[in-house]
Order: structure tokens, then sequence, then C-alpha cells
């Protein structure tokens, strides 16, 4: 049997355990549950906003209703309008809560009742529209023709030019850096500490060492590390499948293609860094004594991961700054803060391949000591071992000489 | 000399300071069933482990069929550790014939082994059931159903024994008994010795490191002062000045001499007539118990 179809027998028994848990059905229900509740929900509020009801009371402030309307069609503000023939009615119905506010209009005073406060955007509708019409007034007191004046009363309009201008769709490409650091986040905890679990339970129940009677440490590594790598991305697809099918339903937010082809690169910046801490964490599982010394163990690792999904934040805040180029350059920060810079699109051709060289070149060397850490410290059965300690732990060769044929024979 | 089968060539290892195996070396040929005796840290575990490729030795090493172990005969290795250990929520059948696909069996085959094993040691009724379900004796006998499952040519077993009632004591016996005639070399440890005198042909020994005792009951039995129980109608005193023979211990039952190597019996017989009537003349046969006490205690 060869060493890759030994390490795809380990991988398959990992995925047919956790697929036999109860544990794995209840993690991808949440994931999905808060993936389409986290799109579809925001959705539904929007939706559901209903306009604003203003009451126009007398016949003035009736006879500003087509240029209320006009106004707030121009806001994006939604204003039902009726009419109210008295104030102390429209008072009355502004309290029991009938009408959201009330507009009464004199010859140069304007009064808006409302229950607590104003929304500013009604209350710029409503004010717009009083000045015009007082302006129209003032303007026929005085014989002046509202042609003539218009030019006057038109303003200058202000050209604002950005030098730099964001990308079209930058809330897009914000809320994609961030939700790609959270799953990232989340992901390469969760499975990290899925596989620092199976290590430890297999070392505490001393199952190591009669697998390691017929399997090399490594290729127990890789088939765990492989196994429990593909059911978390399963258990992503599906999330991410239920997002899009969500968002699908609910026309929640319209995905421009742009951040569409971000998927590949997110999907690279997973694998990258599931590879890094799986190793990293099955090497932490291989060194408790108890398995509840897993959470110990694998608490400085957890740390690095949290400080670079925090650090996305930093990062959308201030995308261009040295330090935030430098701290992406570092090989346990990288697999949260990578896919956000790709995401803001403040990443510089030239650092493409340098992240790659320093990811490949961790993983390489990650790999080499996980291995080396775990392949001493599976059969040990002594207390906990330090990262130190682990690595010292290594026998020399063996150094049989074999005998000639014939003195076999 | 290299059996063909298991040979264990000065075997050296350190744990630190403290030294494992200082030169262990035997052999366990095809069809042999050879028990590994010492006391605790005697390195027998170690001696297994470095069999099973779990520990290197610092100097020395395992051959199988003459060569150098590989990876791949190793897969024709069965193995039962000191410490036990299963996947605790795997079921039965699932857990034994993954063993075997480990092993290079592929899936069919795999389960075909793994119920005919179940079966065979009595656990064919539950092979749906999770390893964490059942009793702690039916759990070491999955433990050696996993070192069987795949007809291993090679059997190493740490402690087979420990923990099982008469009844599995004795189906494991027979188990091991068919294997060896089917052609396993069978290498187990224990601390049962009355066990390991029952079933092996040959012992070795082993204590701080080193192996002080090889070969057959028999052998080593030759190679101890040989025990005389002679009993005359006298008083002992008859046998104070024998030479080549001294009073181990007097009593109803006549005395019991300590004979030297090479000491013709038929002399100590000449002097016990000339003492009196002789009721009873016959060397007594030393049990492994005997044999392990005198030899560790040398």
């Amino acid at each position: 049997m060869n060493r890759t179809s030994l390490t795809r027998l380990v991988a398959g028994r990992e995925i047919t355990e956790r697929l036999q848990g109860r544990l794995i059905r209840i993690m991808t229900l949440i994931t999905v549950l808060v993936v389409v509740g986290g799109i579809t929900i925001p959705g539904l509020i929007k939706g559901s906003s209903t306009p604003t009801r203003v009451g126009l009371v007398g016949a003035e402030a009736q006879a500003l209703a087509p240029t209320l309307e006009r106004t707030a069609t121009a806001a994006k503000a939604k204003i039902a309008l009726s009419n109210v023939s008295d104030g102390a009615l429209a008072r009355q119905q502004v309290t029991s809560g009938r009408l959201d506010a009330a507009l009464s209009v004199g010859p140069s005073t304007a009064r808006v009742d409302v229950k607590q406060s104003l929304d500013p955007t009604i209350r710029a509708v409503l004010q717009a529209s009083v000045d015009s019409a007082h302006l129209r007034r003032a303007l026929a007191q005085a014989h002046i023709s509202v042609e003539k004046a218009l030019p006057a009363l038109t303003p200058v309009p202000l050209q604002a030019v950005a030098l730099k201008p964001p990308p079209p769709d930058r809330t897009a490409r914000t809320i994609a850096a961030i939700a790609a650091a959270l799953l990232m986040y989340i992901s390469l905890a969760l499975y990290g500490t899925a596989v620092a679990n199976g290590v430890a339970q297999e070392k505490t129940s001393r199952t190591a060492e009669v697998l390691l009677a017929a399997v090399r440490p490594n290729q127990l590594l890789s088939g765990k590390v492989l196994g429990i790598g593909l059911t978390g991305l399963g258990q992503l697809a599906i999330a991410a499948l239920a997002g899009v099918i969500a968002n699908a339903v609910a026309h929640s937010t319209n995905i421009p293609g742009s951040v569409w082809v971000l998927l590949p690169a997110f999907l690279v910046c997973f694998l990258a860094g599931f590879t890094l801490y799986a190793f990293a964490y099955a090497a932490a599982g291989a060194l408790v004594s108890r398995q509840e010394e897993v959470q110990f163990v694998t608490l400085p690792l957890g740390l690095f991961l949290l400080v670079g999904y925090l650090l996305v934040y930093a990062v959308i805040a201030h995308p261009d700054a040295t330090w935030v180029k430098v701290v992406s350059f570092l090989p346990p920060l990288m697999a949260t803060v990578l896919p956000a810079r790709i995401a803001l699109g403040h990443i510089a051709p030239w650092e493409i391949p340098l992240d790659v060289l320093i990811m490949g070149v961790s993983i390489w060397a990650t790999i080499r000591i996980a291995s080396r850490v775990y392949a001493n410290a599976l059969i040990y059965s002594g207390a906990r071992l330090s990262w130190k300690q682990a690595l010292r732990l290594t026998d020399s060769a063996p150094t049989v000489k074999e005998p000639s044929r014939s003195a076999a024979a | 000399m290299m059996t063909g089968g298991l040979d264990v060539l000065d075997l050296h290892h350190r744990f630190g300071d403290v030294v494992a195996l200082d030169g262990v070396a035997f052999g366990v040929g095809a069809g042999e069933i050879v028990g590994l005796v010492g006391r605790n840290g005697a390195g027998k575990t170690t001696t297994m482990r470095a069999v099973m490729g779990i520990v290197r030795p610092d100097r020395g090493g395992v051959m199988w069929s003459g060569h150098a172990i590989e990876q791949g005969d190793r897969l024709r290795f069965g193995y039962m550790p000191e410490e036990r250990g299963l996947y605790p929520q795997m079921r039965l059948l699932e857990q034994v014939a993954y063993f075997a696909r480990l092993h290079g069996f592929d899936q069919a085959a795999a389960d075909d082994a793994a119920r005919i094993w179940l079966d065979r040691l009595g656990l064919g009724e539950r092979t749906g059931d999770k390893l964490v379900a059942l009793s702690h004796g039916n759990q070491q006998r999955v433990q050696l159903a996993v070192a069987l499952v795949h007809g291993p040519e090679l059997l190493v077993l740490d402690e087979p024994f420990a923990g099982l009632d008469p009844e599995a004591v004795d189906s494991l016996s027979q188990v091991l008994f068919e294997r060896a005639a089917a052609g396993t070399a069978v290498l187990f440890s224990s601390h049962q010795l009355e066990l390991v005198e029952r079933i092996c042909r040959r012992v070795v020994i082993v204590e701080a490191g080193r192996v002080i005792a090889d070969g057959t009951l028999a052998e080593l039995r030759a190679r101890l002062p040989a025990e005389l129980r002679v009993k005359v109608d006298a008083a002992p005193d008859w046998a104070r000045s024998l030479e080549g023979a001294r009073i181990q211990s007097a009593d109803d039952d006549g005395v019991l001499l300590v004979v030297d190597p090479g000491t013709d019996p038929q002399t100590i017989l000449r002097a016990a007539q000339a003492a009196g009537p002789v009721e009873h003349f016959g060397f007594e046969t030393a049990g492994l118990v005997d044999l392990y006490r005198e030899m560790v205690s040398r």
C-alpha cells in the first residue's frame, strides 16, 4: 500500500467520524442560520420601512402637496400626505400615532408637530418645500416674475473631483473584507481546534501506538489534516451556498461582479491558512497528556488568529499605511489580513509573489517542525511537553547493518 | 544465529540518562511462540516498540526474514501495545476493518476479516456497538482482533493476558497455538509466568536492558544447579559432608540437596544407602517461576 493511499484512508476515517458526530450537524446548522440571517434580516428591516405620514393642516399647507411630493422623491424619502382640517385634530392624531408629523403653514411662519423628534431627512424635505413656497409668494408680492429671478436663485454647482476615487464598489469590498476575515478566523480556529482535539484523543486514548505500528507519523498527520480540512471546506461550501441562495431569494444586496472574482483568492488564502494552522494545531495537540490540556496548548495559536482578525479593521481604516503592509507579510497574520487587503484592492502587484513565497516557506517550515514535534510527542506518555522538549525528544536513527545475503541464508 | 523470522540484534536505547536497552538480542522463528519475561522496567516494552518501529533504537536493529525491517514488512505484523488504545466512539466492525485496511486489505476483505475475528472472539453480536459501550475485558478482545485481523506473519503482544478472565485466557492461548501452527512467529510478554510456561516453548528473560537467559525451559533448567530430594530413614547428617552437593533444606520429606553440575548422582545415592533405607530419591523439576527467580537474583 503506498503512502498516499494510507493518508487517504486516515483522512477518510476522519471525515466519516465527523459526519457521524452530532456536533458537525449542529455547527453546520448554526453557520447556515447565521449566514442566512445576516443576509436576509437587514433586507427585511429595510423592506418594512414605512413612509412617514405627514398631515397637512389648512389650505396653505395642503397647497404644498405637489412640492412636498417632488422634494421627497428627489431626497429619496418616503412620505404619505393626508389633509387634516384643523390643528387640534392633527396634534391629537400625532399623539395617538396615526400621524408622524403635522405641518401647518402661515404667511411667514411654519410649524410641524411631532410626537418626539423629526427625522432629519423629512425635516429637510419639509423645510425646502416651505422655503420654496415662501420665496414664490414673496416674489409675487414684489411683482418679480419667477423666470426673471430664477438665474439669480440657481446655486452655482460645486463639482467635487476625487483625485484618488474609491472603487465604485467600495462598500461591497469592505463588507467582503470583513466577511472573509471573520469567516477565516472562525473556521481556522474551529478546524484547528478540531485537529488538535483529534490528535490529543489519539494520543491520550493510546490509539496512536497501534496506528504507528502500521502508519508513519507523517501519513497519520497529513491524513488527519486533510480529513478535517475537507470536512471544514464542505461545511463552508454549504454555508456559502446557503448565503447565495438566501441573497437571491431576499434580493438583499446586489453583490457586484468585482466581489465574486475575489472568491478564488479567498479560497487560496483559506487553504494556505488552514494548512499552516492545522499542522501547528496538530503538533500542539500532541503535546498534551490529558484531553483537557488542549485548550491551554492551543491558546497562543488562537491569539494569533484573533490578532490577525482584529487587524483587518485597522487595514480597512488605513489601507495604505506602511505598517499595514509590513504586518501583512507576517505569516501567522497573513491568513486573515491578506484576503482583506485583496478585497480592498490595496495590494500592489509586486506584493503577491512575495506573499506566495513567504507563505510557501512558512508552510514548509511549519510542516517540518510540526511533524517532528508530532512524531516525538505522540507516543510520549509522561506529563505535558513544551514545544522545546518535544523537539528535543528525538531519537537518533537506527544504525542497523544489514548482513550480507550469504550470511543470512 | 539468524532465525529467518524475527531477529533482534544488539539493541541499545537510552531515554535521557536511563539505559532502557543494553544490547538486547534474540530471535523468534516462524511458528515459534516466545515469551518475553522480566520485571517492570527491564526493557520488554521498549524492545517490542523497537520491533514495531515505534521506538528508533540508538544502536542495533531488527531484521525480518534476514533483512532490515521496512514499512512494508510491518504491514504483515500484528501488534498489541501494553497500553491499550482504540477509537472509543468507533463501532467495532468499522474499527477492526479500518485497521485491516491500514494493513493493506481492500474494504470487502477488511469487512469479512473483521467479522470473522469479532465472531471468533465472542463479539459477533456486538459488531455495531461503539467500543466505549463495551466492558474492559471485551475492549481487550477488540484490541486482540485488531492485532489479528490481517493475518499477520509476526504477532507482537505486550501483556496480552493482563486483565483477562480465565475463559478469555484459554481462548487467547488457543488462538496463539493456532496461529503458531499456521506459521506465525509469536512474541509476547507476560508477568504471569505459569501462563508463559504453559504456552511457550522458549523463554527470553530480560533484566536491566539485557537478555540474561534465552532458551527452552529444559535448557534453562540445565544451566541451574539441580535440586535433588532424598528421603532416608535416618537423621540428615549423612548429607552434610557430601562432595558436590549441599543441603538446601531438611524436613519430614527428607533433605533437598543442591547438586553442582557435573556431580554424579550415583555417589549421592550410595551415601544415602549407607546411612539407611532410601524411601525417595528424585530430581525436583524447577518451574519457570523458580528459574526466573534464580536467574534474576544472580
